[in-house]
């Protein structure tokens, strides 16, 4: 579906240059304003700044445990990532390669629970963990997104695992291969593109996520990056400038996972690992 | 007939065994993770909706809680709200399938393009809402774009319309680039044969537009109508927490956002509950509505 003549192959790179700009902007003036004063901001927020400073940076780092956040965050988000992904592989691996049934009736447990948002589940968990004298913890935050990436994940990982073809498993077993070797030896290798992909979803999903963290983890020696961004505005409402400092250094994470797995990811999601 | 094979050797048969097994152990963590955070905690809360918990005691109150709820006349701004959200998605269905198709053309530098636009979905609603927010202050960036049309300094989040605009506009700049990815990878899959035979028959592009390329995509498109319908009533709480705060009013508050108030600000657990169980009960319905528009989606593959 291309278009050939020479006006419309211009019009389209014009276009999609527009769209480029539109979705880099709000990053650029991120970045820039992180390094104006705010007298400077005042003035005007466009443009490079006449003098570039860090002096935002300084007065949030002062002000925000910023890295001490992002350490939590990765404390949390990255065993709940390998733990989900690990569940989730194995679920999808036993629904589509194994006889078993027993899965199916779990599988459609959670493709009903999959939307789920957080709060249904986590009102009455909130008083339980309460009770239980783990408020504040780190784990109940893990294992809480752990379950909730656990449904989403299967599904994914089930349509990723059906094209496996079937003779593939059957050779496998012929040979002798347990189920145990079978997965780990023939399924894992195969569909590793799909399963990367699958985790970096579950990564951004999770890592970006607002609720769990705001209201599992809400003291300073524990407070993830989500709900530390989301109190900048109040704590600097008259300082633009930090605040984009801040979102600066949140965005980063995120930026640096997607950066680094662009090639990987974006073959796996067009692949369909995301439907 | 098959001879009888002969017994297996002990050995062999704690091998077999030991074969069948991991089946049942494999699904048994993702079982349990399930069933007991999920499962549970959704049974729990539906079964305190019928109280008047405080965190610590509750009583049985009947439907107490729901007559509270439909008596409130901010549960119908709060579905109103819900319904006026749902403009984003015939806003995201075409940015991304505009977006997809000029990718699609691959002209030079494409995948640039194709990379650059998914960079949104990698943002956090946090990030993308504080932001936003900026450049819809008095004398932000939009007013300064506006002024010389006459139309500067705006108070766009204190004024309801123009704050569910601001978080219109957020949500859709942060979902456009997962729904071109969506359509990209529909239209990975259409037969090439197909766009060269109507071209020799004559038809441009719009034409092949309209008649091969979106009912090619069909089944893609459904899919972003209904991830983007459930997600615009059960996952704005991270804009709206930043944006707005649920204001002005109530204009901008959602019922998951509204649960949360009434829950973890106020202390009402058993009327949250209630609340938290109507959000379960809508996200059934639209789960379910989905599975009975669309059946043959799975079978598409893909």
């Amino acid at each position: 579906m291309t278009t050939t003549s020479r006006i419309g192959r211009a019009a389209v790179f014009v276009l999609l240059c527009l769209i480029g700009i539109s979705t880099i902007y709000p990053l650029v003036f991120m970045a820039l304003n992180s390094m104006r004063t705010t007298q400077q901001f005042e003035v005007s927020p466009y443009g490079l700044p006449k003098h570039f400073t860090t002096a935002d940076y300084h007065s949030l780092l002062s002000q925000v445990p910023f890295f001490q956040s992002i350490l939590h965050s990765i404390i949390v988000v990255v065993p709940a990532v390998i733990l989900a992904t690990l569940c989730s592989a194995l679920m999808a691996f036993v629904l589509t390669k194994t006889p078993v049934k027993l899965g199916n009736f779990l599988f459609w447990v959670m493709l009903t629970v999959m939307f789920m948002p957080g709060i249904v589940v986590l009102l009455p968990l909130y008083v339980r963990i309460a009770h239980m004298g783990l408020a504040n913890n780190f784990a109940p935050a893990i294992f809480l997104y752990t379950a909730i990436s656990i449904p989403y994940g299967t599904y994914l990982l089930r349509s990723n695992f059906r094209a496996i073809p079937d003779s593939v498993i059957e050779a496998a077993r012929v040979d002798g291969g347990s189920w145990t070797r079978i997965f780990i030896r023939v399924v894992l290798p195969i569909a590793k593109p799909g399963i990367v992909t699958v985790g970096i979803l579950t990564f951004l999903n999770i890592w970006n996520e607002l609720f769990i963290s705001l209201v599992l983890l809400h003291q300073p020696n524990n407070e993830m990056v989500t709900p530390t961004l989301a109190n900048l505005s109040g704590k600097f409402s008259s300082d633009v400038p930090v605040i984009m400092a801040g979102l600066l250094i949140g965005a980063v994470p995120t930026l640096l996972v997607y950066l680094v797995s662009a090639r990987v990811f974006i073959r796996g999601m067009l692949a369909g690992a995301i439907r | 007939m098959r001879p009888v094979q002969p017994t297996s050797s002990p050995p062999e048969q704690t091998q077999r065994r030991r074969r069948n097994i991991f089946p049942y152990v494999a699904i048994l963590p993702a079982a349990i993770l399930v069933v007991g955070l999920l499962v549970i905690p959704i049974v729990d809360t539906v079964f305190h909706s019928f109280t008047n918990w405080d965190g610590l005691t509750s009583s049985w109150i009947g439907l107490e809680n729901y007559r509270l709820i439909f008596d409130n006349p901010v549960i119908t701004q709060v579905f109103k709200n819900s319904l006026i959200f749902l403009i984003s998605v015939p806003l995201i269905l075409v940015s991304s399938l505009l977006v997809a198709v000029l990718v699609f053309e691959k002209v030079a530098g494409w995948r640039v393009f194709r990379f650059l636009f998914f960079i949104p979905n990698v943002l956090s609603p946090v990030i993308i809402g504080v932001l936003f927010s900026t450049f819809f202050l008095p004398g932000g960036l939009v007013d300064k774009v506006l002024s010389p049309f006459g139309l500067g300094n705006y108070p766009w989040l204190t004024h309801p319309f123009a704050a569910r605009f601001v978080v219109i506009v957020a949500l859709v700049w942060s979902s456009f680039g997962f729904g071109m990815v969506v359509i990209l990878s529909a239209m990975t899959t259409i037969d090439q044969s197909l766009y060269d035979a109507a071209e020799i028959d004559g038809a441009g592009w719009w034409r092949r537009l309209w008649s091969i390329t979106i009912p090619m995509i069909s089944g893609a498109l459904q899919f972003l109508s209904v991830i983007n319908v459930i997600y615009t009533f059960t996952s704005l709480f991270g804009f709206v927490f930043v944006i707005t705060a649920g204001g002005p009013g109530f204009s901008t508050t959602t019922l998951d956002y509204f649960t949360y108030l009434t829950t973890f600000e106020n202390g009402q657990f058993g009327y949250g509950a209630a609340l938290a169980a109507l959000l379960f009960v809508v996200v059934l319905v639209l789960t379910a509505a989905q599975v009975k528009l669309f059946p043959q989606r799975e079978v598409q593959g893909a």
